[in-house]
């Protein structure tokens, strides 16, 4: 049985579809990235979720409840702290609201504040925290009351490498107790962890599935096939209709007419021009995100 | 109600942290001791400051102890509670737009815990504020003009305590209705502004919010009728919990004000 369930889901402000009819479903464990341009509505999905937003029209069910609030943990982008509580004061204030066992509160937030490395810095006012330190408080106080479903809006954007390793690393562990929706357009994270992809664009939903299913999508395989120098190449490409020269490199659509890698080697050697370099390419995430986010450019809309 | 007590502890923390414990006390002891002490040492504030004409004569009115009451309580309403308002006016809006309130909204709180956290702990500073004021006011009224009775003291200050609640309710509820800066104007629209008029035109007519801070004086020297000032407390304290239905009901609908 899945663990939520998104039906229909839409908002529009006035006339403007901020999200439009999107649906989808996580499994338990698992963690699914929404992915898509800024401005594609993935903020207005995640609050949707949380209930801070209200729907226009369709419904979220978690475990077949729309009574959510108990068991989701939020961390917004640019999580807000009250300046003056301490990390252990704010998280044992919030685990308190979430209905942790009175008992278990002192003892549950330290374990939290000590899982995403703030045990030094606990009894520290929030507001002399850094942005990283934010980020991991607002992890603490997301898990501290063990939700079922962990929403995190841009975890890592803001985030410098080392920040966005540790954080990667922590949602990774946390992926073994709940199940995680987070958004990124950072699409190197989301392969690192995920095993869902949803792919929004103005406020559509257009693509879904597992990153390597989509990789394969849009993979456009190609050889490409380096020589010496441009001459070499240009004389190379005018042998096959469908080759483009970029430089000393000729690019080779795959396709059925195309040959295989080693009948390609051999009809490379036979020429006998000078290669560098003879290797089959897929295009990169990078390349994926903007031909998925760029359509919307051929279509003549604009976003914002 | 469990985290009703969670988010008062939370904004006690604030009011303890951010001094507001100390500084509003603080004025309203200055604003409290200024009318006796001002009033009691004019003519020695006269004399030192010097350059009076020849033969200038000053006639003092003859105070007594309750007119140093009435001008105590004067200031409180003009300037203590413009202050309390504008400290106060943006304790549920400006949370919204900061986003710190955006971590509570998504948990499984009640409209009526973060409102009534809020009312209570405005009035609480309101109160110990005040409570110092009086407190500054009736001791040198006491040692300069003569004595006022425990009975007088207690009926101002418990009169002046439902008028405290009445404008802390207020001024929550607009900050949870409105942004901060539209809160704040209709606030000081309704209380202060509202005020003066009473004090204006208010002699047509003898019932009214605003004239209950006042009136537990004005009872307790008998110089309006008990049923004026019964009829007046019982208005303004059902005016109070409307407003404060409003207030919980606002929290609730504007959730989706805050910032994500």
């Amino acid at each position: 049985m899945s663990l939520l369930e998104v039906k229909g889901l839409t908002k529009s402000f006035g006339s403007k579809m901020s999200v439009d009819s999107i649906s989808f479903t996580l499994q338990p464990h698992t963690a699914t990235a929404l992915i898509g341009p800024n401005g594609a509505g993935k903020t207005t999905t995640m609050s949707m979720i949380t209930g801070l937003l209200a729907q226009t029209s369709g419904t979220v069910l978690l475990e077949g409840s729309s009574n959510i609030r108990q068991h989701v943990g939020f961390l917004p982008q640019y999580p807000k702290f009250y300046p003056w509580l301490t990390a252990l004061e704010y998280v044992e204030m919030v685990a308190g609201l979430s209905h942790v066992p009175k008992r278990e509160i002192r003892a549950r937030s330290k374990q939290v504040l000590q899982y995403v490395g703030l045990e030094k810095d606990m009894n520290r006012l929030t507001s002399t925290f850094s942005g990283g330190m934010k980020q991991r408080l607002g992890i603490a106080q997301a898990i501290v009351h063990q939700p079922k479903l962990l929403l995190l809006d841009e975890p890592v954007s803001a985030l410098d490498p080392i920040g966005r390793a540790e954080v990667m690393e922590l949602l990774k562990l946390l992926q073994q107790q709940t199940t995680i929706l987070y958004s990124t357009h950072i699409l190197h994270d989301a392969e690192k962890m995920t095993d869902q992809v949803l792919f929004m664009k103005q406020g559509k939903l257009v693509e879904q599935g597992s990153l390597s299913a989509i990789q394969l999508r849009y993979a456009d395989p190609k050889y490409a096939v380096q020589f010496a120098n441009q001459v070499d190449a240009s004389q190379f490409a005018s042998g096959y209709p469908t080759a483009r020269c970029e430089g000393s490199t000729v690019l080779l659509e795959v396709d059925e007419t195309l040959p295989t890698m080693q009948e390609l080697m051999s009809q490379v050697s036979s020429t006998g021009l000078e290669v560098i370099k003879l290797e089959r390419v897929s295009a990169s995430l990078d390349q994926i995100f903007m031909k998925v986010a760029g359509e919307r450019e051929v279509l003549g809309n604009t976003v914002d | 109600m469990k985290s009703w007590a969670i988010l008062s502890t939370k904004e006690f923390r604030e009011g303890w942290r951010s001094y507001k414990f100390l500084w509003i006390p603080l004025l309203f002891l200055f604003l409290g001791v200024s009318d006796p002490l001002t009033n009691y040492f004019m003519e020695d504030i006269l004399a030192a400051v010097g350059n009076m004409p020849e033969g200038f004569q000053m006639i003092m009115p003859q105070l007594e102890a309750s007119d140093l009451l009435l001008a105590s309580i004067e200031q409180f309403q003009l300037i203590g509670i413009i202050v309390l308002i504008a400290v106060f006016i943006g304790t549920i809006s400006r949370e919204r737009s900061n986003g710190t309130a955006t971590l509570i909204y998504v948990r499984p709180v009640a409209p009526a815990s973060i409102y009534l956290s809020k009312w209570a702990l405005s009035t609480l500073v309101a109160a110990w504020g005040v409570i110092c004021g009086f407190a500054g006011s009736i001791y040198y009224t006491s040692v300069l003009y003569g004595s006022i009775s425990f009975r007088t003291v207690l009926t101002v200050i418990a009169t002046y305590m439902l008028w405290l609640l009445f404008v802390m309710a207020l001024t929550v509820t607009m900050s949870a209705l409105f942004k901060t800066g539209v809160g704040a104007a209709l606030t000081i629209i309704v209380i202060p502004i509202g005020g003066m008029i009473d004090s204006i035109i208010g002699s047509y007519w003898h019932i009214s919010p605003w004239k209950l801070a006042r009136y537990g004086l004005f009872i307790s020297e008998d110089m309006i009728e008990a049923s004026h000032y019964w009829s007046t407390l019982v208005l303004t304290l059902v005016l109070t919990i409307i407003i404060v239905a409003i207030g919980i009901w606002a929290t609730g609908h504007n959730r989706k004000m805050t910032n994500v």
